[in-house]
């Protein structure tokens, strides 16, 4: 970009880069769009992207990817079907993903030792179990810090959790902690000026802001003067983007909304995939609700099984036909899995020992599985994967080092992968 | 256009050495570029020997050849202690009755002024509470009010330290009639594994939480450690009461701690995968008997607050000196151990001894430390001290909690003056302001920290939420047209002046630079729409790194 279009009043370019960004902000919205265009198109197309599908509450194996249909006692109602991939049988409630089978790969092996949800779901977003003496930063946070750091000039956060406020970055920074979209059918809270507060007056808003900022920051008092500055000028430069409309559905044909699904889940997804298509890393989309202690079978069959079926189907097959598959790793997960056994709710409880992970997308093989539960699903007799590997393999398949290591406040190092490798054979 | 209405500013010859003569001794005004007021009023120490810290702290700074920064001016000192003891900016006549003042004492009055302040033992009691339960404590049944207006209570009172803590880590009942049990309650899951880590990291600064799986790595602290600590609380249980006159079985009322006695002992599972078992052992290995009769709560308090017990003291010093110096003696606060050495023991060593001596008089270690030089230097580092963190040769620059947030943010706008009609309004809006901030703060247990943490919510909140639209507003009644119509009142400045002096010393509890006037005045000039203006004027500020910063 030219260096005139983004000087404001008289300040050299280094000199508004050096101090505050947020003086650029006073400048029409227009002046930025085309220079950042060419830039995040080109971007796009190096950097890769991950999609988490977040099941919250704890998915059943049994009754999704790693059915059981001759297990008497644990086998429950439902029945597989044949999918695109040879071979490989999910559930009959999800039809949709049965026809991007081809795309994704299941691991049925994975036994991920937390039961509970808030240590489930925090190992299954960092790889680590919780550990009082530091806070580990979610893995959707390291993929923000090792690739979204490496798009200047972007205008969108980097990692962004819908329907969830996700898990933080730790001491990676706030900067990499999730932005969160309460409700991807309403507009995001705040992105504009209240009302009566015109383009006019907002430059002339941060304008002011940016006298007192600098003034401030002039005075050697520390580094958090200019982390506040950082902060305000990536809010304002996103308020001034026109790539917030990836946060904006009502473009997008009903054909393709009704696709995706309506509700919070399947707009979420659509969402997801407008803002990766944008360049962002990280987007996890959470669907509640899989807790199901109680009346599992109905509750699967006539809400969550379909929600999720159609926004899954549809995301995979519109990722794939816009060729943004190559680049972009889809993983659905939930903290745990679900005993196999019925209990006498009608449900099934907490089991982190054997339960499904699927995935596929940014060179990950599609049409597969790997490792297999017994015929009760209840052990695993094949290839039994850690927390760790999966997370090893996501990682991979994101381009960033497996033996990437940081040293936590604490001095104490901490390594993305520990103790797991990523899973060969899902590798082409 | 804006460029050329913002380049006649600077031509606009405006006499303010005359503006401040004629505004009187209730403005300060100094400097070009920054407005720290000069002449911090600390008497020379020839004619009085030097506090004992601040010889201590001297010491050190020479030893390591580290000169300290310049005491801070009076407008960085007034809104640092209003921050750090009351939890939020001064008010405007609380900032220009501070400046005007001439008394040589008066930042020590003003120390003394605070400490007794209603707010002070309200800020007390938002900072405990987040210590003790967290932000957002999710456990069934903990009622954070209790615990809040019963720590309000406290230290509104003054209560020693070894009382308070005996209180609560023995307390029982009511969660409704004795607040101190919902800190109990809300760590008693999972096998009271929390309430272990909590109260030695609280009242002890230890973490021995990581023990709980296997022996600490870099000091002899032993997983047994923390399980001889949990075996005190073996015997704690609770019950949901129903209401007296409940008819069915969802009339809840409230929820009771009580002991229960027993001769239980911690098991758990060993490095070498067998079995470990603990019965009720203090860190120092001391042990209480093993019978139903012991009392093990109160045992483990009494081992926790007795006088001979210097964690305890020392925890508190640290914990207190971490607050207003936004890093410890020991950092992180509640990490001592071998591990972690004091930056300057010697004074670590000295408020600990004190606090004791006087009893554990919380008012008096807070008296000691904000008196301290250290407390008052600037915040503005030297060449020679830039790279220092840990020998408090200047200030930290310390970001507002959430908390400090919503109640300065009150203040600049003056809604606490709005009338009691509007508390529960307040109240509304201070919840509302908290979940909204809730899903962006990662740090939930507040661990006070001096990196700043705002997320992109957090600034979209601040620039256009509806707490701010409100709080700049300029309608008839607000802050913004009250003070229009004053400057219109007074004599002794020109209209735009007396705005632009009463903003700043509103939201950032100091006068404008000469730069920044001419700057505001030349927006003021060019625009009809005064109050317009004004609301933008106010906005800058309160988005500012400077206001949110505590200096």
């Amino acid at each position: 970009m030219s260096d005139h279009s983004i000087v404001p009043y008289g300040m050299s370019r280094r000199h508004f880069l050096g101090h505050l960004a947020t003086g650029a902000m006073a400048l029409p919205a227009a002046q930025f769009v085309g220079a950042l265009e060419a830039n995040a198109q080109q971007l796009r197309k190096q950097n890769k992207s991950c999609i988490l599908l977040w099941m919250s509450g704890g998915p059943s194996h049994m009754d999704t990817w790693d059915l059981k249909p001759d297990s008497e006692r644990n086998g429950g109602p439902f029945k597989p079907i044949r999918t695109s991939a040879d071979g490989v049988m999910i559930s009959e409630h999800l039809p949709n993903v049965a026809k991007q089978m081809h795309h994704l790969s299941i691991i049925r092996s994975l036994n991920s030792k937390e039961g509970n949800h808030d240590r489930g779901t925090y190992m299954m977003h960092t790889g680590y179990a919780p550990n009082p003496t530091v806070v580990h930063p979610s893995w959707g946070s390291i993929c923000s810090f090792e690739l979204g750091e490496r798009l200047e000039n972007f205008d969108l956060p980097h990692c962004i959790s819908i329907n969830t406020p996700g898990m933080g970055a730790g001491f990676l920074g706030m900067q990499h902690s999730p932005f969160m979209v309460q409700n991807p059918n309403a507009p995001i809270a705040n992105l504009r000026p209240p009302q009566g507060v015109d383009d006019y007056r907002m430059r002339r808003r941060t304008q002011m802001l940016s006298l007192v900022e600098n003034n401030f920051t002039a005075q050697g008092r520390g580094q958090a003067t200019k982390d506040h500055s950082a902060v305000y000028a990536k809010t304002l430069r996103m308020m001034n983007s026109r790539y917030t409309s990836a946060f904006k559905l009502d473009t997008e044909k009903p054909s393709v909304r009704d696709a995706y699904g309506r509700g919070s889940f399947g707009s979420g997804c659509l969402m997801a995939r407008k803002l990766v298509e944008q360049g962002v890393t990280f987007v996890e989309v959470a669907l509640g609700g899989w807790d199901t202690h109680n009346d599992a079978f109905n509750t699967l069959s006539s809400r969550l099984l379909p929600e999720l079926d159609k926004a899954m189907g549809a995301l995979v097959a519109d990722l794939a036909s816009r060729g943004l598959l190559d680049n972009t790793l889809v993983v659905w997960m939930g903290e745990f899995g679900r005993t196999p056994r019925i209990n006498q709710n009608g449900g099934r409880d907490h089991w982190p020992n054997s339960w499904s992970v699927v995935m596929g997308g940014a060179g990950v093989k599609g049409g597969t599985t790997f490792g297999a539960t017994d015929k009760d699903g209840v052990d695993i007799v094949d290839q039994p994967v850690g927390v760790m590997d999966v997370i090893g393999t996501m990682t991979k398949a994101m381009g960033i080092d497996v033996e990437t290591q940081y040293t936590t406040p604490r001095g104490r190092p901490m390594k993305v992968v520990d103790g797991g490798k990523p899973i060969a054979q899902l590798f082409a | 256009m804006s460029s050329t209405r913002f380049g006649r500013s600077w031509s606009q010859g405006v006499a303010l050495g005359l503006l401040f003569g004629i505004l009187g001794p209730g403005f300060v005004h100094a400097g070009d570029d920054d407005a720290t007021s000069a002449s911090p009023p600390r008497n020379s120490s020839a004619s009085r020997k030097l506090p004992e810290i601040d010889r201590l702290l001297r010491e050190a700074w020479k030893k390591a050849e580290l000169q300290p920064s310049p005491p801070a001016g009076d407008d960085e000192f007034l809104r640092r202690a209003y921050l750090d003891t009351l939890g939020r900016i001064p008010t405007l006549a609380e900032t220009q009755a501070f400046f005007a003042g001439r008394d040589a004492d008066k930042r020590a009055k003003l120390i003394d002024y605070l400490l007794e302040h209603p707010d002070y033992a309200k800020n007390q009691a938002t900072l405990w509470r987040v210590a003790l339960i967290g932000r957002q404590n999710q456990e069934r049944r903990v009622e954070p009010k209790m615990l809040i207006d019963w720590l309000r209570k406290q230290f509104a009172a003054n209560r020693p330290w070894n009382e308070l803590a005996y209180d609560l880590i023995t307390a029982e009942g009511s969660n409704k009639e004795n607040g101190a049990v919902n800190y109990t309650m809300a760590h008693l899951e999972n096998g009271a594994v929390n309430l272990t880590a909590y109260t030695t990291r609280i009242f002890l600064g230890r973490q021995i939480q990581c023990t709980q799986c296997h022996d600490h790595p870099s000091n002899d602290w032993k997983q047994a450690d923390f399980w001889g600590i949990n075996a005190f609380f073996k015997g704690v249980r609770r019950r949901e009461v129903r209401k007296e006159d409940s008819t069915n079985g969802n009339d809840y009322d409230h929820t009771e701690v009580f002991d229960e006695p027993t001769d239980a002992f911690s098991e758990y599972e060993r490095r070498d995968a067998r079995m470990g078992i603990m019965f009720p052992t203090f860190l120092d290995g001391r042990k209480v008997g093993q019978g139903r009769d012991v009392e093990r709560r109160k045992a483990l308090a009494r081992f926790i607050t007795e006088p001979t017990n210097t964690a305890f003291a020392e925890a508190f010093v640290n914990r207190t000196w971490g607050h207003y110096f936004g890093r410890g003696i020991v950092n992180p606060i509640d990490d001592f151990g071998d591990h972690n050495e004091p930056s300057v023991p010697e004074v670590l060593d000295l408020l600990a001894k004190e606090f004791k001596e006087s009893g554990f008089d919380v008012r008096l270690l807070t008296r000691r430390i904000m008196n301290s030089e250290a407390y008052q230097l600037t915040s503005r580092a030297t060449k020679s001290n830039e790279k220092d963190e840990s020998l408090f040769t200047h200030m930290t620059l310390k970001p507002m909690s959430p908390e400090q947030l919503f109640e300065s943010l009150l203040v600049a706008t003056s809604a606490h003056e709005s009338g009691t009609g509007d508390r529960d309004n307040i109240e509304q809006r201070r919840d509302a302001w908290f979940r909204q901030f809730q899903t962006a703060f990662a740090n939930d247990e507040g661990e006070e920290t001096t990196s700043f943490q705002g997320t992109i919510p957090q600034a979209l909140m601040m620039m256009n939420g509806p707490l701010m639209a409100e709080a700049v507003g300029g309608r008839p009644g607000s802050f913004l047209a009250e003070l229009l119509e004053r400057a219109r009142l007074q004599r002794g400045a020109p209209v735009d002046a007396y705005v632009v002096q009463n903003l700043y010393l509103a939201a950032l509890s100091r006068p404008p630079s000469k730069k920044e006037m001419t700057n505001a005045r030349a927006f003021l000039a060019g625009n009809p729409d005064t109050i317009q203006v004004m609301e933008d004027l106010f906005w800058a500020l309160l988005n500012s790194n400077e206001f949110i910063l505590n200096r």
